[in-house]
């Protein structure tokens, strides 16, 4: 078994603001990301995934397939896009980089089977940057 | 208690496999499968586990690790063509999983005489976007 880790960027915007909170709660609570008029952000994006290296071709991971989904389900989506307004599941939450990472661990696991039928490889980890700083992770199972 | 070294080395490779087509090679390697090779910098990062020495306060002599990398994988891998140079890719793809895989095997029975710390994982980053992790199959 070897961990393969996949990273790609995106940049977007969002605004961090809780309907249900006062505009003073929402100030208090997410600071400077709470403007009204949005902000952005250089996402980055990496995905682990887990499985035993092929014999033959000494891969573990279909790199192009895994790409393509990357490409299809994150970053066409999500590139160059206002989270709050044009991502359907941030008209509900608050595009926060805990639920960014729910929303793309989301998006893989609901095709995963389908791009990679046999089960292999597995989806390990999901890790995404908001800035150099701010990293979350979403571990698999 | 975990401490990470971190080395590096600049290689080139050729990704094809010989049991495989051209048109497969080129399916499954995309441009890394140039007959003519390419090459990168790679950064090798080795995670050895054990508890502080309560003498020394130190896990493990980490001038020994960085011999013990220098000696049996930076001197065999540095400026070569991994596919040609090196002896473990002779009948093996030198991708990066393979070459984390290789690096485990060239180190692990020279961490630590003592038995008291031991190799824990070989991260292998072969360019920014990609990287590669082994435990020894765990």
């Amino acid at each position: 078994m070897v961990y393969v880790s996949r990273k790609y960027g995106f940049s977007a915007t969002h605004r961090l603001h809780a309907r249900s909170l006062s505009d003073a709660e929402n100030r208090a609570i997410y600071g400077k990301c709470n403007n009204p008029n949005g902000h952005g952000h250089n996402y980055e994006v990496e995905i682990t995934v887990a499985a035993p290296v092929d014999g033959v071709t000494g891969r573990a991971v279909d790199l192009a397939a895994l790409d393509a989904l990357a490409a299809r389900e994150i970053l066409e989506p999500l590139r160059y896009r206002n989270l709050n307004e044009e991502v359907a599941a941030f008209r509900t939450e608050v595009p926060t980089t805990e639920n960014l990472t729910s929303e793309i661990d989301r998006r893989l696991r609901t095709v995963w089977t389908g791009t990679f039928p046999t089960g292999t490889p597995r989806l390990e980890k999901i890790r995404i940057w908001e800035t150099e700083r701010n990293i979350c992770e979403v571990s698999g199972l | 208690m975990i401490i990470s070294k971190k080395v590096e080395f600049s290689a080139s490779h050729i990704c094809r496999s010989p049991q495989l087509s051209d048109a497969e090679n080129e399916r499954v390697y995309g441009p890394a499968a140039n007959p003519l090779s390419h090459g990168h910098n790679y950064i090798v990062e080795v995670a050895i586990e054990g508890e502080p020495d309560p003498v020394t306060g130190m896990i493990l002599d980490l001038k020994k690790l960085k011999e013990v990398l220098e000696d049996r994988v930076l001197s065999v891998y540095d400026h070569r063509l991994l596919n040609r140079e090196v002896a473990s890719f002779e009948h093996l793809v030198p991708t990066v999983e393979n070459i984390a895989i290789d690096i485990w095997q060239r180190i692990e029975g020279y961490i630590d005489p003592t038995g008291r710390a031991h190799l824990y994982s070989v991260r292998v980053h072969e360019t920014n976007e990609l990287f590669v992790e082994y435990r020894g199959g765990r």
